[in-house]
């Protein structure tokens, strides 16, 4: 018997072997003249209702199902989509969309004005994380088939971006009480799930959908979206020629995807630094004291970190906004130079000649040598950091708040949605609530302001928080997209990963 | 027979509500701001508190895992809190996945080290030391660098398998075939390296009983006597080897799982958990213990009918 157990072990470790060899070896496009785009995200969509949906680097899996209202281009403007024209009343707080009457989702409802309208209340109402930005919505009305009202409770500079993000996905009324509504998703997009070939946070399976409104925008079959978290994973998928894109999680092996002949397409979306959260002293009294934030601009090398930290695939800088916004001033990036000495000599003046201890976070996640070399480079000017790490409860400790400083990477957004992020009293990254009447006058000027105004305070305000210290940023990251030799794409200059639309096979 | 089964069964069914009800505890321990997570930084405090309520971790934990028990009794493991799907689909999907690659490479390690550990016991001298050299090398080089270098040489210089993902066998068989065998070899050297010892250490006990002398007395050929008795013999304990390397790689599969980007239950498992996605991680748990069960009852099944010796009591 025994005998016979092993003969068959044998035959089979034999033909998987033989038939192993014959096997597919992968790659990205081509099979029986349909053409499939594989990319390669770093992290899975948590859902795929688009009440709990989120963006940046999940993007791509919402795009391929769902149309968004308006449209974000490589170029920086806000174009039409599911919405054809809009316009703001005089004091900027009804929006009226005018809705495409041409589109049909992909179970053959048709898309409405009051489609529109259930999804933008579903979306207020629903579990997003980005839910906050539909908190000054006070109705949304649907008073024809193609006519949509929102009124805003004030002016909200960044609503029309919003309606180019997650905010502004459409889902198919029908699949709003389905109980599978998280895993098998019905829009208008320009793809389907395919839900049969889908891993639910693996791999993720798209057939073009054949009554797509804007076949413009569909250049491939097939999409897949392949999920790899591990950096090894990614350079392997690059090296053995898997995919057509792929989502660099870092800079660190920029060279060896070049070497394998692929292009690094490179934007820069978050800026790391030390969060000076405490500002207003309610913890650590120190950091009021606006003498002793600016130390702590002038403590840090940020050159030497750049190269360090990213093998200088960035740009210093000590203003929180991006190069994109209406209040980016290049004087600002080098306002702050490396000097220790004056740093100490503003530390003795706010009182602090002995130095300080500053309580931060630290997590594995954003790498050992970082925290190594802020703590080095505050001790040469007299401060001593304490850290403690918090393991899964990272940002949960952070904006509890638990802790006056942290070194974080944060998202770099169109002025207004930065302002809400980390700057108003409000703010998630404002987390000690701190106010300054400057501040507030200024964001007042942005929000009720015209297009010139907004543009002139943003300027007047990204200067004076640089003047305030209220960040000690270093760098702005370089954000890495790789292609390969038969695709080409344009990355967007306010998201992580390009749009589905703009991928396209080279030739 | 029947009543050991039955008997086995039901000791297994004890086995399942104690991991359980322990797990369930150390993830409500260890748990943290597991909404905060859900939603993410971009999240209001207010968000935070809501989703906490929705999903019951405001309540006690006898309440939360009361709640878990009597769904599951039911069948109803739930869905996933971090991407809404059925806990049963996301579970049995990534089954499919870890099984391929560990029956697979505890099929391989099986035939390879019987093979090599009777070559080794019989033959002796040379044959012997070298065979032993090779378990050590395996036991000594980590699995995730066999991983890579397979990776490099066979997928990505030669392209004749995949480095990445996974591909159904009710796809297409040539592509699951491409997808698993980088890692089952990567995981099937470990394997080999132990279990080889095992027979060998075995093979060489049995070769020194009584019984073989006298089968040998009476004229028969040294072949028989290895594959015919001695084998019987030495199996018991290889079984018993092959089985503890069998749950071991269920859960030491996910660093083969993360270099091959496969949806295996490791690589699930280790999400979960990080994340505190408790039904998934719960479902996990009860998947992998109904496992252990039946693969230890199966091999005392097993040796039972290699071994006529063994009395199943």
């Amino acid at each position: 018997m025994f005998r016979w157990k092993a003969t068959a072990a044998a035959v089979a470790v034999s033909a998987l072997a033989l038939t192993g060899c014959a096997g597919p070896g992968g790659g990205g496009t081509g099979g029986s003249g349909s053409t499939t785009l594989t990319l390669g995200a770093i992290t899975s969509p948590t859902t795929f209702d688009p009440a709990g949906s989120e963006w940046g680097n999940r993007a791509p899996f919402y795009q391929a199902v769902f149309d968004t209202l308006l449209l974000a281009t490589p170029e920086g403007t806000i174009e039409p989509f599911l919405a054809t024209d809009w316009s703001y009343n005089d004091d900027n707080t009804v929006l009226t969309l005018t809705i495409r009457d041409d589109v049909t989702f992909s179970d053959d409802t048709e898309l409405n004005a009051d489609v529109v309208a259930q999804n933008l209340l579903r979306f207020k109402d629903g579990t997003s994380p980005d839910a906050g930005y539909f908190d000054g919505v006070q109705s949304v009305e649907a008073p024809d088939a193609t006519t949509v009202v929102i009124t805003l409770g004030a002016p909200d500079p960044a609503f029309l971006n919003y309606l180019t993000r997650d905010p502004g996905l459409v889902a198919s009324p029908a699949s709003f009480d389905s109980p599978d509504i998280a895993t098998d998703p019905i829009g208008s997009g320009p793809y389907i799930l395919d839900t049969a070939a889908t891993v639910t946070g693996t791999s993720y399976s798209y057939t073009k959908n054949p009554d797509y409104w804007n076949p413009d925008v569909q250049h491939y079959d097939n999409l897949v979206i392949n999920v790899l978290a591990d950096a090894t994973a990614s350079l392997n998928a690059i090296k053995a020629g898997e995919a057509n894109g792929v989502k660099l999680a870092n800079n660190d092996n920029l060279g060896e995807v070049e070497g394998a002949g692929w292009t690094v397409n490179a934007n820069e979306l978050d800026f790391q630094g030390l969060l000076l959260l405490d500002r207003s002293g309610t913890v650590e009294p120190a950091l009021a004291d606006v003498r002793v934030r600016q130390a702590l601009n002038y403590a840090f090398d940020r050159e030497g970190l750049l190269q360090a930290l990213q093998a200088g695939n960035g740009t210093v800088t000590t203003q929180v906004f991006p190069e994109t916004s209406e209040a980016f001033d290049p004087e600002l990036d080098d306002y702050y130079t490396y000097d220790p000495e004056k740093a100490k000599e503003l530390l003795a003046e706010a009182g602090y000649a002995d130095g300080l201890v500053l309580q931060q976070p630290s997590s594995a996640l954003l790498g050992a040598n970082t925290y190594t070399l802020i703590e080095q480079q505050l001790n040469d000017v007299g401060i001593q950091v304490e850290y403690t790490d918090p393991g899964n409860n990272f940002i949960a400790d952070l904006l509890a708040p638990k802790f006056p400083t942290s070194f974080m990477a944060l998202e770099q957004n169109p002025d207004w949605q930065l302002i809400q992020f980390m700057i108003a009293p409000g703010a998630v990254f404002n987390p000690y609530k701190a106010e300054d009447p400057v501040i507030d006058q200024l964001m007042t000027d942005i929000q009720f302001g015209d297009e010139a105004t907004q543009a002139e305070k943003a300027k007047e305000l990204n200067r004076y928080l640089v003047e305030q210290a209220w960040f000690a940023p270093f760098y702005r990251v370089q954000g890495s997209f790789a292609t390969d030799a038969n695709t080409t794409v344009e990355v967007l200059p306010t998201n992580a990963f390009p749009a589905i639309y703009d991928f396209q096979p080279k030739g | 027979m029947l009543s050991f089964i039955v008997r086995r069964l039901l000791s297994g069914a004890v086995l399942l509500f104690v991991i359980t009800t322990v797990a369930y505890a150390l993830l409500y321990v260890g748990g943290g701001d597991i909404a905060r997570r859900i939603l993410g930084q971009n999240a209001t405090q207010e968000a935070v508190a809501a989703k906490a309520a929705e999903l019951g971790l405001d309540r006690p934990l006898w309440e939360q895992y009361g709640g878990w028990l009597s769904q599951a009794v039911t069948g109803d493991l739930g869905r996933s809190w971090f991407s809404g799907q059925l806990v049963s689909v996301g579970v049995s999907s990534r089954l499919a996945v870890t099984l391929s690659i560990v029956i697979g490479a505890v099929l391989i390690a099986a035939v390879i080290a019987v093979v090599l550990g009777v070559l080794a016991a019989v033959r002796g001298g040379v044959v012997d030391r070298i065979v032993q050299f090779i378990s050590v090398l395996g036991f000594a080089i980590p699995g995730f660098l066999i991983a890579l270098g397979l990776v490099l040489v066979f997928a990505i210089n030669l392209r004749l398998f995949k480095a990445t993902g996974y591909v159904p066998i009710t796809t297409d068989v040539g592509g699951w075939i491409a997808s698993v065998t980088l890692p089952v070899i990567a995981l099937a050297i470990g394997a080999i390296a132990s279990v080889t010892q095992q027979v060998r250490g075995s093979v060489v006990d049995a070769l020194s009983r009584d019984y073989v002398r006298t089968l040998r007395s009476r004229g028969l050929g040294s072949g028989r006597v290895v594959y015919k008795h001695v084998l019987r013999n030495a199996g018991g304990p290889a079984l018993a080897i092959l089985a503890v390397q069998f749950v071991g790689l269920l859960g030491g599969a996910v660093i083969v799982e993360q270099i091959f980007a496969l949806p295996g239950l490791g690589q699930l498992a280790v999400q979960s958990t990080t994340n505190g996605d408790i039904p998934i991680v719960m479902g996990l748990v009860l998947a992998t213990a109904f496992i252990v069960v039946i693969v230890n009852l199966l091999i005392d099944l097993a040796q039972a009918a290699l071994n006529p010796k063994v009395r199943l009591s």
